[in-house]
């Protein structure tokens, strides 16, 4: 295949982090020492060679910095001191902006002010449809267990209606990434051909990977894996309550503290805030060698959650204690922060590692076993 | 003032200024700045706080803005900051070459009472004139006498070109006998010479020519004088064996109950307390070591005295004796010291006993070693210490590793420029003693640099040698084999090996009583602890000091052709100037005004 050399793409690069490209000569000590590293994959010495030389469309097909979760054995030992891990997470930036056709990806990874600009626009719409558009206005009048009257301040059906909405624009901006990084990876990939009935076979490895993400298990922290998993499944706990069952979870009525509603509540506020504190703790003490190095994206990623389930509680509190001012504001706080939180970060940012790094592992176990097979023929 | 017709450049200073919270006796930059500062060409004096080192495009910008074009760094290590300024130089569009530096530590400038010599180097970085040309040392008479410390093939050369001439040569050697690591090797790359039949005649020669004055055993003390009459002090190490009546029989070793690595196989051997080197050691008289002999220690023993032929030859009174000569040139070819493979974990060197550094497998390989050149497994003795032993198994297959320790800047940032060469030769060597063993070289990159190097890879990459790109990541052990992983970035293919032996290419380092040294000579270091010459390019074996010439590995590493014909060098530096009769005194001894007129000169 030829492929044409891109001399601007270390520029290009130099938007999305800083780190030193020209410095690695290729020894493959980074290659040796990783963990997850495996034959047909190899990393991370390999986007060194694509960057120095500027070839793009290899890079845009690559999945490896997917592969790779950041242990930093490589950086430990690189000769160069050239930081191969803090490139990996680099690419990874980068590669989320050349799946994203809408272009705004690049936008938020690469400019402070976009990244700010639009949160502030999108909670101001928030704000403005809850706060202004939104007929009803305070009730302070109460129920009969003492609870603040949401429903009737924000009238879960409509509440629902427009998170729906939200809902389906990130997931098909979402998908349609998806569907690009599958064009590069596997449909441009002229040299092996996927029958559609391992993509059948190989979806319950993706359904494990999504549910477990048990390749962070073989890099030597144990206690990375377990911080992320917790905050990972306390996410989707969320996520799913909200997005599918609102109408179940904003009620009126005070359950009773083992009724499931509060239970998964509980758990999610939980789990969200451990992993949480271990990540803030990590960002700030930087003695891992995946936390030396903090982006924008990165902050604004644990900030806005934090924020997002600190709100949720002073919510939660408010309402159980019949504060019904406060527990309109708060609502509409809480929601300033959430909306533009979900549709930057999902599909254009750091979240959407969601859907990449399972279907990273997926693409991969595909990809693995046609190249097997096709040597065996040979 | 107008030089080489091109026109002066505006010049901006940068000095690096060191904190200083404990007091020490170091240089004030702020006196150099009040010297410097009314000088012609002087535009702008910026010291450290003045520039943030991070945005090359607004520096570039600052450089425009006050129409400088050059720029001059000051201070120790100078050439960190170097790139920076390159960078904002041509951003600026001026030229990268107009950044100079002017290093203090380089040159040895550390004390206040070195101010003078540090505006001396100011002042010629401002003029972009090379310190060696702005500084013409005045001369001394010359002692035709010449100390050479160091016994390795640099010091051997050195002697006997000098001595061949009629000259006093006083040749220290600390270690029981000369050759120092040649005599180790077993054959010479490109040529495969056998390196024994190149040095134990001229060691012999040394050994017994009239005009040198052979001090194995010893260490130079002090020196002190001015160029063409140094005194020197030498500490001659109590012996306890009469070298004048020791007639070399090796009854004492034979008897000794006290066993210790040897030094001289790099430990894969036991040697007794008392003992020569090896056995073609010059001069071939048997040494005592204190530190071990039991007698000395205890007063148990006494057991060499009873069996020595030779009546009164061994003497446990003897003292450590001091003596004191007078020179006029001193040779220093104080050699190397190997990279400790130990301080690279991955490897583990020291950890799993068939991981063996260069030295050791050299030792083996030679057919006067440790297992009189028989490649086996290193085995332990009933004391349990791992050695390489006379009998055992073939290993069936070895990985060489380039590089440890050397192009790493977790180490040693530089290349050592032997390891490559001497790792292929060692590979030539196992296919040529065991055919069947597979041999793995696994390099970053291969520099056959010199005269037929690139001819002897080819050969040995024809003899079958696996010769693959990627330095090897880590080596473990898994169910008592030794498991390798690394990346054959030609091949793309992840390696994951299981592998019998393993050979660390270890790299060259400053020893670690250089500094010792330098400071006793005057002479100054290079980040990396290599002694520094006078001028890289034209002067390679001189040093700023009179009288001081450095030679071989010490002034940086090189292979046996290059420290052979730097010795050669050195000591047609000695022949030259007591034919003359005379020598340069220190460059550093001549006034700050005739530099500058020099300068004015050059213009």
């Amino acid at each position: 295949m030829i492929e044409r050399v891109d001399a601007n793409l270390v520029t290009e690069f130099e938007k999305f982090g800083k780190s030193n490209w020209n410095d690695c000569f290729h020894c493959g000590n980074c290659t040796g020492a990783c963990p997850l590293t495996e034959q047909h994959f190899l990393f991370p010495r390999k986007s060194y060679n694509e960057i120095q030389m500027g070839l793009k469309d290899s890079l845009a097909s690559s999945i490896e910095p997917w592969l790779c979760y950041y242990c930093g054995d490589c950086s430990e030992k690189c000769p160069r001191d050239a930081n191969p891990a803090e490139t990996m997470m680099i690419l990874r930036r980068y590669l989320t902006s050349v799946y994203d056709w809408t272009g705004l990806s690049k936008k938020f990874y690469t400019s402070h002010w976009w990244e700010y600009i639009a949160i502030l626009f999108i909670g101001a719409i928030v704000t403005l449809l809850l706060g202004v558009i939104n007929p009803n206005g305070i009730v302070t009048e109460l129920n009969s267990n003492g609870g603040v009257k949401i429903n009737e301040m924000f009238p879960v059906h409509w509440v629902h209606i427009g998170d729906t909405i939200m809902a389906l624009t990130i997931g098909i901006l979402l998908v349609s990434n998806l569907f690009r990084m599958w064009y590069f990876v596997i449909l441009r990939d002229k040299s092996v051909k996927i029958p559609i009935s391992a993509y059948i076979k190989g979806v319950k490895e993706l359904a494990i990977h999504f549910a477990t993400q048990k390749r962070f298990n073989k890099c030597d922290d144990k206690k990375y894996w377990g911080a992320h998993w917790i905050l990972m499944t306390a996410y989707s706990t969320m996520l799913v309550i909200i997005i599918f069952f609102l109408p179940w979870f904003q009620t009126e009525d005070i359950n009773a503290w083992y009724h499931p509603q509060r239970l998964f509540g509980y758990y999610a506020t939980f789990g969200l805030f451990l992993g949480l504190i271990y990540f803030f703790i990590g960002r700030i003490k930087k003695e891992r060698q995946m936390f030396k190095y903090s982006h924008l994206s990165d902050w604004l990623f644990i900030i806005l959650l934090f924020l997002s389930t600190l709100t949720g509680i002073l919510l939660h509190i408010f309402r159980l204690s019949g504060l019904a001012a406060e527990t309109y504001y708060m609502y509409i706080i809480h929601m300033a922060i959430l909306v533009p939180m979900l549709v930057i970060e999902v599909p254009f940012s750091k979240w959407s590692h969601l859907a990449y790094r399972p279907f990273t592992v997926y693409f991969s176990l595909l990809k693995k076993s046609a190249l097997i097979k096709k040597n065996t023929k040979n | 003032m107008n030089r080489n017709n091109m026109p002066e450049k505006r010049t901006a200073i940068y000095f690096i200024d060191t904190t200083n919270e404990n007091n020490y006796d170091i240089i004030d930059n702020s006196e150099i700045i009040s010297y410097v500062q009314n000088k012609q060409l002087v535009a702008e004096i910026w010291r450290s706080g003045d520039i943030a080192m991070k945005d090359s495009e607004k520096m570039a910008g600052i450089i425009k803005n006050k129409n400088i074009q050059r720029i001059v760094i000051a201070g120790d290590s100078p050439g960190i900051h170097k790139s920076f300024f390159a960078r904002a130089m041509k951003l600026a569009g001026n030229m990268a070459e107009d950044v100079v530096l002017a290093g203090f530590r380089e040159h040895n400038i550390i004390k206040s009472s070195d101010i003078d010599f540090a505006k001396a180097i100011v002042y010629c970085a401002i003029n972009n004139v090379d310190y060696i040309k702005a500084t013409q040392p005045t001369t001394s008479s010359v002692n035709p006498e010449t100390l050479i410390i160091g016994g390795g093939i640099a010091g051997v050369q050195a002697s006997l070109e000098i001595a061949d001439a009629g000259n006093k040569v006083y040749l220290v050697e600390r270690t029981a006998t000369i050759g120092g690591y040649m005599a180790t090797f077993d054959k010479t790359f490109p040529t495969l010479d056998c390196a024994a039949c190149i040095l134990t005649p001229k060691m012999g020669e040394v050994g017994q020519h009239a005009n040198i004055d052979m001090m194995t055993y010893s260490e130079v003390k002090n020196i002190s004088g001015t160029p063409g009459n140094y005194k020197a002090t030498i500490l001659k190490k109590a012996k306890f064996v009469n070298p004048y009546t020791c007639i070399g029989c090796g009854t004492c070793s034979e008897k000794c109950p006290v066993k210790v690595k040897s030094e001289f196989d790099s430990g894969t051997t036991m040697r007794k307390s008392v003992y020569i080197p090896f056995p073609q050691a010059v001069p071939n008289k048997y040494v005592i070591d204190a530190d071990t002999c039991t007698y000395i220690l205890k007063q148990k023993c006494g057991v060499c005295a009873k069996v020595c032929p030779v009546p009164d030859c061994i003497n446990y009174e003897e003292k450590d004796e001091e003596i004191e000569i007078t020179v006029g040139n001193i040779i220093v070819a104080t050699g190397y010291k190997p990279f400790d493979a130990a301080r690279d974990e991955r490897y583990g060197y020291g950890k799993y006993p068939n991981v063996l550094t260069s030295l050791e497998f050299e030792r083996m390989v030679n057919a006067s070693g440790s297992t009189g050149g028989n490649i086996y497994f290193r085995t332990q003795d009933k004391k349990g210490n791992w050695l390489l032993q006379p009998d055992g198994e073939n290993p069936k297959s070895v990985a060489l590793i380039h590089c440890v320790g050397s192009r790493d800047e977790n180490f040693n940032k530089y290349c050592s420029k032997v390891c490559c060469m001497y790792s292929l030769k060692l590979a030539h060597l196992i296919v040529e003693k065991l055919p069947n063993t597979k041999v793995y070289e696994y390099y970053i990159d291969i520099r056959a640099f010199g005269k037929g190097y690139e001819e002897f890879y080819k050969r040995i990459d024809e003899e079958g040698v696996n010769i693959i790109r990627g330095r090897t990541a880590k080596v473990d052990e898994k169910d008592g084999k030794l498991h390798l992983r690394g990346e054959d970035i030609i091949g793309g293919n992840l390696i994951e090996q299981e592998i019998d032996m393993v050979v660390l290419a270890v790299g060259l380092e400053a020893r670690d009583d250089a500094k010792k040294l330098a400071d006793m000579l005057g002479i100054s270091q290079s980040d990396d602890g290599w002694f520094v010459e006078a001028d890289y390019i034209s002067d390679p074996t001189a040093t700023l000091n009179g009288g001081i010439s450095i030679a071989g590995v010490c002034q940086g590493p090189k292979d046996i052709p290059d420290t052979v014909a730097q010795a050669s060098a050195t000591a047609s530096r000695v022949i030259q100037s007591i034919m003359q009769g005379k020598i340069n005194n220190n460059r550093k001894d001549i006034s700050l005004s005739d530099i500058e007129q020099n300068i004015l000169k050059l213009s």
